[in-house]
């Protein structure tokens, strides 16, 4: 059975932030100064807004306060409102997934009577995670251990009734708009013999914490490269209760493959709508734009290039769908239906190819105008770099796909 | 065959190397970095690398230049963009124009405008062929629309042409004292008939500078819009005759600057691929991923492997065609090769960035600007038209008779 209905609610719902994201997002998104500058401003005002839709506790269970979308709806969705704004869509992604894994997942209840209520009612309390996403870096040992690297970021000494954190992380997603951070701390370094990482709740006004703005200066050797908003944050003797500390139970790791695969899905997912912003631009402007004695629509070099977008945006969809579709229901593996390939990696790495070319493609339908900095066109080629050289892509992000046909295990640490 | 540079060739070469290295590499990212579209520009550069004779390279030794030849203006050029594409690109254009200049011009307008250009260091030449609505339309005529193509309004007064009309995206346009312009001097004809080039100094009363353009690459470079309101030009600045099309007046120039203008972009891409080849192999000899040095990784084997097999075929093929160029040969392959640079310097500044990645969500600023710098060749003198362009410069063999049935045909549907 293969089975391509959506449902009236996931149609009603996609309509919804589709029309959202191009009549109030869009025009924002794209204003030539907002283009023009080298450090583009948030829109605020349109990621409350676009939080009032329910996107950004999309996928926290319906028994919490949230919408309860599984992951096909959410890739839906996010692709929608990312064809308005990457930026919103990515600061929104980030809260709505820590939201189902904090609160359905990695809190136990008397934790959820404290912060559950403050998420729910507040539009713009926004969550972050401060620490490593080791599965990412493994990608390099391909057929390899991995190396025992020395321990970078925080780390968590408990003292008396508190877990004292120091350290920092140079980049960490939706910091300057977070309510509060979890962090991925390491633990055990003192002997206390209790190793390992571990989730600690830290609000933002606790006494210690430090949150440095990552603007671009002139004449800096790197630049900011990430969508959305982050800062480097700081951790100085940095005290909260023992209560903070959450997925208690052993049996629930806060480093998971559920956390990963969700991730790269969303991802994949607002890559996706960066793609289609970029053909509906050059589709646009193919019709009007006028040379060589027609709408350059018609001419056979443009035609060319509109169906090569076409088909690779068409090719992502349908890869985001499948693996979206298997997050959803394992039992497609289980019975078969569907290889165990990693389907999350695959749609991941496909799409950050894709939508990089459609990219490229679309500026060129552009002529000059495809590099002027008031223009959309540069603008999408410059988010597609980035989705293609990203904290969960680069050139290794497909060797475990590779590992996994011929089941390759590794074991943790050499 | 014979690949040896002789000794001027070769002194040239080391000298822009050496400019490149001291001069133009400190302050490439620095005014990258810099907001707006005039932001970036800096004339201390300019006047520096004009002082070492690289703004004037291209001006015949009868008229007090060097009198260089291609293959010394390509290696400069391969040099001078190692440090900054857009600096290098700064300086090139003026050779465009000197080179239009010297084949294109009567003496009397060679004594009125080059002197003045190598006498002073921040004289610059630009030409002004791109509108709003013409853009691809200047360098392929459709043959069923006569209208096509620039619209900037010339029209005679006595001693004098009155020009109306906008220029956009003119190279050097702010900067710039002197423009090469393609007017319409009878808008019924098309540009091959209608089109004439004037010679229009910035001080020319009723011209000025629009909108100065902002670009994701280049950024050094400068594009501006050129406005023109009852802009008074004398007779005297016709270039060759009135009414013979500007292509034509400029001696065949379709490319702006004819033989050289493929030349330059080529030759540019190489130094920005060199930039690349060299930041690439540096980082991964240096840089650990997984806890092996990059360079340990095959991934990243291929990847230099293929930088340096697509820089080294792009030189020989550049360096074929100076050649080529100084034997006074025309072919496909100057236009060939202007796009095969395109290809290669977007795939080679790719690779680059791949090996590089990002750390704690920083890019390496030059990586990222090279890849940005790349991106400009795709947007330049209409990158797909030149593909097509290539076509029409090849020989098919059935090309007569193919023709000669289509004006049948035409002629039977005007009955």
């Amino acid at each position: 059975m293969f089975n391509l209905h959506l449902t009236a609610e996931q149609i009603e719902f996609r309509d919804t932030v589709r029309s959202f994201a191009m009549n109030e997002i869009r025009p924002l998104a794209i204003h030539p100064e907002r283009l023009e500058s080298f450090n583009k401003p948030l829109l605020r005002v349109l990621l409350d807004k676009a939080s009032e839709l329910g996107l950004r506790t999309l996928t926290l269970s319906e028994e919490f306060g949230g919408v309860g979308a599984d992951t096909m709806t959410s890739c839906i969705v996010f692709e929608e409102l990312a064809a308005g704004d990457v930026d919103i869509a990515i600061m929104l992604g980030q809260t709505s997934l820590l939201g189902d894994l904090l609160f359905d997942h990695w809190m136990e209840d008397s934790q959820r009577d404290i912060f559950l209520p403050r998420f729910i009612e507040d539009e713009t309390f926004h969550l972050s995670c401060a620490g490593p996403i080791p599965e990412i870096s493994n990608s390099w040992c391909y057929h390899e251990n991995l190396p025992q690297e020395p321990n970078a970021g925080p780390i968590a000494v408990r003292e008396g009734n508190e877990w004292m954190i120091d350290g920092s992380v140079s980049y960490v997603a939706n910091a300057p708009i977070a309510e509060f951070f979890i962090v991925m701390a390491q633990t055990g370094l003192d002997g206390s013999g209790t190793d390992g990482t571990k989730g600690l709740l830290v609000p933002r006004n606790t006494p210690g914490l430090t949150i440095n703005a990552v603007d671009n200066v002139v004449g800096k050797s790197d630049i900011n490269w990430s969508h959305g908003c982050g800062a480097g944050v700081e951790f100085n003797s940095c005290k909260v209760p023992l209560e903070n500390q959450i997925c208690k139970d052993e049996k629930i790791p806060i480093v998971s493959e559920h956390y990963s695969r969700q991730m790269s899905l969303q991802r994949a997912a607002i890559n996706l709508g960066l793609g289609r912003a970029a053909f509906d631009a050059a589709v646009e402007y193919a019709k009007i734009r006028r040379q060589g004695g027609r709408n350059i629509v018609e001419h056979q070099a443009i035609g060319k290039k509109i169906a090569d977008m076409a088909i690779k945006l068409e090719l992502a969809s349908t890869i985001i769908w499948k693996a979206a579709w298997v997050a959803d229901h394992p039992e497609v593996i289980a019975d078969r239906s569907v290889s165990d390939l990693p389907q999350h990696t695959i749609a991941n790495t496909f799409t950050a190819e894709a939508v990089h070319d459609v990219t490229l493609i679309a500026a060129e339908c552009f002529g000059a105008m495809g590099v002027m900095r008031d223009m959309p066109a540069q603008k999408y080629v410059n988010d597609g770099f980035m989705f293609l050289h990203s904290d969960i892509n680069d050139i290794s992000a497909r060797l475990p796909i590779a590992e996994k046909v011929v089941n390759y295990h590794r074991s943790k640490a050499a | 065959m014979d690949f040896s540079l002789n000794e001027e060739q070769r002194a040239w070469q080391l000298k822009a190397r050496e400019f490149a290295k001291s001069e133009i590499r400190p302050i490439s990212i620095q005014r990258d970095q810099i907001e707006g579209g005039f932001g970036p520009w800096d004339w201390d550069i300019i006047e520096k690398g004009s002082r070492l004779g690289f703004r004037t390279l291209a001006v015949p030794k009868e008229w007090g230049g060097p009198g260089t030849d291609f293959v010394t203006q390509t290696l400069v050029m391969m040099e001078l963009a190692k440090g900054d594409s857009a600096i290098c690109k700064a300086f090139s254009q003026n050779w465009k124009w000197s080179h239009l200049i010297a084949s294109a011009c009567n003496d009397d307008q060679k004594d009125r405008f080059l002197k003045p250009f190598i006498a002073d260091d921040r004289y610059l030449i630009g030409r002004g062929i791109t509108e709003p609505n013409a853009g691809c339309d200047n360098r392929l005529p459709p043959k069923d629309d006569p209208r096509s193509g620039y619209k900037l309004h010339a029209e005679r007064d006595g001693d004098f042409w009155i020009l109306n009309g906008e220029k956009c995206f003119i190279a050097n346009g702010s900067v710039g004292s002197l423009f090469f312009l393609d007017a319409r001097t009878d808008p019924t004809a098309d540009i091959t008939r209608g089109g004439t080039l004037f010679l229009v100094p910035k001080d020319t009363p009723g011209f000025r500078i629009g909108k100065i353009f902002n670009k994701r690459g280049w950024r050094f470079y400068q594009n501006a819009e050129l406005i023109f309101e009852n802009a008074r030009v004398p007779h005297v600045n016709v270039v060759g005759s009135v009414g013979t099309g500007s292509v034509k007046a400029g001696g065949g120039d379709t490319t702006g600057g004819d033989l050289f203008g493929d030349l330059e972009l080529a030759a540019n891409a190489v130094g920005v691929c060199d930039d690349a080849v060299e930041m690439a192999m540096e980082f991964s000899d240096t840089h650990k991923r997984g806890g092996k040095y990059l360079i340990e990784h095959q991934l990243i084997q291929l990847n230099i492997n293929e930088m340096n097999m697509l820089t080294e075929a792009l030189r020989s093929f550049v360096m074929r065609v100076a050649w080529e160029h100084d034997q006074g040969k025309r072919s496909a392959t100057g236009v060939l090769m202007v796009n095969y640079s395109t290809d290669v310097i977007q795939r080679v500044t790719k690779l680059n960035m791949e090996i590089h990645g990002i750390e704690g969500s920083r890019m390496n600023a030059r990586v990222d600007k090279l890849v940005r710098d790349a991106m400009v060749w795709s947007h330049l003198a209409g990158d797909t038209v030149l593909r097509l362009k290539a076509v029409s410069k090849l020989d098919f063999p059935h090309a007569k008779s193919r023709n000669s049935e289509a004006k049948v045909t035409a002629s039977e549907a005007a009955e």
